[in-house]
């Protein structure tokens, strides 16, 4: 059995304190292998992104409360590690692209200085050496002519050339594992395929695991080979690609299925199909939380909650799958 | 949103120990005002530079003048400056505002704010002892000065409120079920902005009171009666020969009223901050 | 510039007070006053006689003060340098220190630390300038205190004696402006540490000083340097003007102050005029340093 890339176990996480608290995260476990992609879908709000800062640890310190097992990078806790140690496992062993590239970028350093500082700072000191690993990477991930982005200013690149020089820092240290976070959202639906490209081009590439966040089933079933659904907090179904689009067992999923009017070609959805709303946060019901809106449910299902197997592939959180 | 703001005012220490701050010394004025306090300002009451005593709490002055009748006169003073300034130029401010975000980009427009421009790339002090001494002799000189400097601000935030709402088209409906533009504008973007007013009103206090007393103090300030501004002035030479009377009577009650108001003004603004971060 | 000229040229010499009188004593016939005004240039139209002050401005041919016939350049060039050396070491260290102090707070936001600074410069808000003055006098100058420093003048004929003058000055400077100047630079700070490329840079692991030092500064040099650019005219004329008059120092905001309260039009005209140029000059170098400070305007 291989060492999981990624292992994330029993990652919950609150905002607030005391019992104002709102738990956004509940109890989150997963696996990713080297070389594998996997897909977390859900709605916005549903608590995707927060899992993204709680195991990359760039929650802030007040306000909000992150507890976990265990996240482990190739089979080392990280969980534990001090601020300084844990300086040393970002960008290094785990990277991260973001949504925004227009904002993620410093416009007032050029690509080539923020891209060599993140090798300067991990890998080597050496000057030369990091312009030499810059470029290759820009190379890398697919531009001609390395040497033009690396003097450029984040504004002077389009979309696409900025998330794919993003992509570029995130690579450029050949970390085990990369979290893309609504990497192509912001992008028009060209680009999109021509960065979804490069980023499984590279994986194959460097075997590194992949955790991609999008609300966009689409956009994960291109990309990835695995997929997690999340509702409220909670890991609600994991299953591969291809067995989600043709027999999803959740509710929840088989919903936010339906609610794709054609593949690949979604917007950003609107779950018409599920009837009522997402509960508030702040309230949340006891046992599974789309007992409300489900149409399978019964009485056991606000009683107990569902849970899923922590660290198998498959599973589903639910009394009555379909 | 009046209550909310109230409520959470309430819940802050330091914005409501301004609050009690700013209300004591509100009522010391206006017992000086109705002639209950501090009306014994200008009597010579005692020799000059006695130390503390029963008589003469905070002792007297070169002259003999109690200094504790003089402080708390100087209370009436800053709060007659303050409220003058501060209400006139917020009157005024909000006017030119209103009218130069109403009518923005046109010819008024440009106007007003060449104005701002203008009073706000001149040195305060430099102009503000030039209106002084062009309006020389008139009590209200020092007044006028505050009142037409001070309103720029309140003026740039009403007018990106007014170009603001007016994008967002409600004033629109307005006008279409009749009612006149400008009038609009007062009554449907001054109740918004009510509370940009009131944090900005307390700036424009301290700046006022602050201002008096650097004034009074080169000589431009109050003509008649006494400030604290004044007591400094008197100060400036007496510390030299070891009289702390009159700096550290003056001196406390400014920098107690200002730190009120400081405080008043920022729990204000907390208060009022919608985009409370909530991560 | 035009603006501050016109509208100072329109108060100080239009409305300003009317020598006329001043010149013929009392009981001048019709006749006198007629001649004198016309000699002063008081019966031109006002935007002729505003055009003359424009020329003199740009020539620099100022004319000589009222008061004691001294060519008014001269004077200018004689006190500016005192002012500016007066002024300097506060305006720096008070930038200087609001910047820490606001950059630290900025970290720390919501921490006690911060609380601990904004506090401070409330309550360094709340001090009034004279207040400061006379308090450091007491306590640096006078028998009562240390009496290190002297209470005023300025005889500076080298680094010592400058030291020995201008330490009190600077330190009333500092802490008046001490609170403003953090809390306006945490404002400042607070807003470029929540930027999302700042997460990215703690994402790929940077340490604090990296973040700070290297990112969150050179981001908001921007708003810092138009801050400092433009509140130079207001340190040297508004700051001197009150240092000078309260220490006794010979410098421009004293020249200016004198010729206020007795007068002296030239001088006023041409401290006006300085106050224009200066603004003007901080306005080109502020445009300047931006486009050297951030590449998305266009470097020259
Ligand atoms: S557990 Fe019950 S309520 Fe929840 S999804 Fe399954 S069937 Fe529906």
């Amino acid at each position: 059995m291989t060492v999981p890339a990624l292992r994330v176990s029993g990652l919950s996480v609150w905002i607030g304190s005391g019992a104002d608290s709102i738990q956004v995260v509940d109890g989150v476990s997963f696996d990713i292998d080297p070389g594998e992609a996997t897909g977390l879908v859900g709605e916005s709000g549903c608590g995707k992104t927060m899992t993204a800062m709680a195991i990359l640890g760039l929650l802030p310190s007040t306000g909000v409360r992150v507890s976990c097992d265990h996240i482990e990078i190739n089979g080392r806790d990280v969980s534990r590690l001090n601020t300084a140690q844990r300086r040393k496992v970002l960008g290094r062993d785990i990277a991260m692209i973001f949504q925004q590239p227009a904002t993620a970028l410093d416009p007032v350093f050029t690509m080539g200085q923020q891209i060599s500082a993140v090798y300067r700072r991990h890998a080597d000191g050496n000057q030369r050496r990091a312009h030499e690993a810059m470029l290759a990477s820009l190379e890398s991930v697919g531009f001609e002519r390395p040497e033009e982005i690396a003097q450029a200013y984040p504004h002077e690149l389009s979309g696409g050339m900025r998330q794919l020089s993003m992509i570029a820092m995130a690579m450029v240290c050949k970390p085990a594992v990369i979290i893309a976070d609504e990497p192509t959202t912001a992008l028009d639906s060209s680009t999109r395929a021509l960065i979804l490209h490069q980023l499984q081009q590279l994986q194959a590439l460097h075997g590194t695991a992949m955790l991609f966040i999008s609300h966009d089933l689409g956009v994960v079933r291109q990309s990835c080979r695995n997929v997690m659904v999340m509702y409220c907090g909670r890991l609600i179904e994991k299953t591969d690609c291809q067995n989600l689009f043709s027999h999803a067992r959740h509710p929840y999923s088989a919903g936010l299925l339906s609610c794709i009017p054609q593949l690949g070609a979604t917007r950003p959805g609107r779950i018409s199909s599920i009837p009522g709303q997402v509960p508030a946060l702040a309230d949340l019901p006891s046992g599974c939380h789309f007992a409300a809106r489900c149409n399978r449910s019964e009485p056991r299902c606000s009683e107990s909650t569902p849970v899923l197997d922590a660290q198998d592939k498959k599973g589903v959180a639910c009394f009555r799958p379909l | 949103m009046m209550r909310e703001t109230w409520q959470r005012l309430k819940s802050d220490p330091y914005g409501l120990s301004g609050l009690i701050v700013v209300s004591v010394f509100f009522l010391i004025a206006s017992c000086v005002w109705s002639g209950l306090l501090g009306q014994g300002w200008y009597e010579v009451s005692g020799t000059r530079w006695e130390g503390i005593s029963a008589e003469h709490w905070f002792g007297t002055n070169l002259i003999g003048q109690d200094i504790l009748q003089r402080t708390l006169f100087g209370t009436a003073t800053a709060f007659e400056v303050g409220l003058t300034v501060t209400i006139c130029s917020t009157l005024l401010g909000t006017v030119m505002g209103a009218l130069s975000g109403w009518y923005n980009h046109s010819w008024l427009d440009e106007i007003i704010l060449w104005l701002k421009g203008v009073l706000d790339a001149i040195p305060f002090y430099l102009f503000a002892a030039a209106v002084a001494f062009a309006l020389q002799g008139s009590p209200w000189a020092m007044h006028v000065a505050m009142i037409v400097t001070f309103w720029t601000t309140t003026a740039r935030i009403i007018r990106g409120e007014v170009i603001r709402i007016k994008q967002r088209g409600f004033i629109e409906a307005a006008r279409a079920i009749g009612l006149p533009g400008l009038k609009t504008v007062f009554r449907h973007v001054l109740p918004n902005t009510f509370h940009l007013l009131l944090v900005q009103a307390s700036i424009v206090f301290v700046a006022a009171i602050n201002t008096e007393v650097i004034l009074s103090f080169l000589g431009l300030g109050i003509q008649d009666g006494v400030s604290w501004g004044l007591m400094l002035a008197e100060s400036s030479q007496e510390v030299l020969a070891g009289h702390f009377g009159n700096f550290l009577a003056a001196g406390t009650a400014l920098f107690l009223l200002l730190m009120g108001f400081n405080l008043l003004a920022d729990a204000l603004q907390d208060a009022l901050d919608s985009r409370r971060i909530v991560r | 510039m035009l603006g501050v000229t016109f509208i100072s040229f329109l108060l100080m010499v239009y409305f300003g007070p009317d020598k006329t009188y001043e010149l013929l004593g009392k009981n001048p016939t019709e006749e006198q006053i007629r001649e004198v005004r016309h000699e002063l240039g008081y019966d031109r139209p006002f935007l002729v006689r505003y055009g003359d002050y424009l020329r003199e401005l740009v020539t620099f041919d100022l004319g000589l003060s009222d008061s004691n016939g001294e060519p008014v350049a001269a004077i200018l060039a004689r006190t500016l340098p005192v002012s500016l050396a007066l002024v300097l070491p506060g305006f720096v260290i008070g930038n200087l220190l609001g910047l820490a102090l606001g950059l630290l707070a900025a970290w720390y936001r919501g921490k006690w630390l911060d609380k601990l600074v904004m506090s401070a410069s409330v309550v360094g808000m709340s001090i009034s300038f004279i207040v400061i003055i006379i308090g450091l006098q007491i306590l640096l100058c006078t028998p009562y205190g240390l009496n290190l420093f002297p209470v005023r003048g300025w005889q500076v004929d080298g680094p010592g004696s400058y030291l020995y003058y201008v330490t009190v000055p600077t330190l009333a400077l500092v802490l008046v402006t001490l609170g403003y100047n953090t809390r306006f630079y945490r404002a400042v700070m607070a807003e470029e540490i929540e930027r999302d490329h700042i997460r990215t840079l703690r994402a790929y692991g940077a340490s604090p000083a990296e973040q700070l030092f290297k990112h969150v500064l050179k981001n908001s040099l921007v708003p810092v340097l138009t801050r400092i650019m433009f509140s130079i005219p207001f340190v040297v004329i508004s700051g001197s003007l009150l240092l000078e008059s309260y220490f006794g120092i010979p410098g421009i905001g004293l020249v200016t102050f004198n010729a206020i309260t007795s007068g002296d039009q030239p001088i006023l005209k041409a401290v006006v005029g300085l106050t224009g140029i200066l603004f003007v000059v901080a306005l080109m170098i502020n445009d300047m340093l931006y486009s050297l400070v951030d590449p998305r305007i266009a470097r020259p």
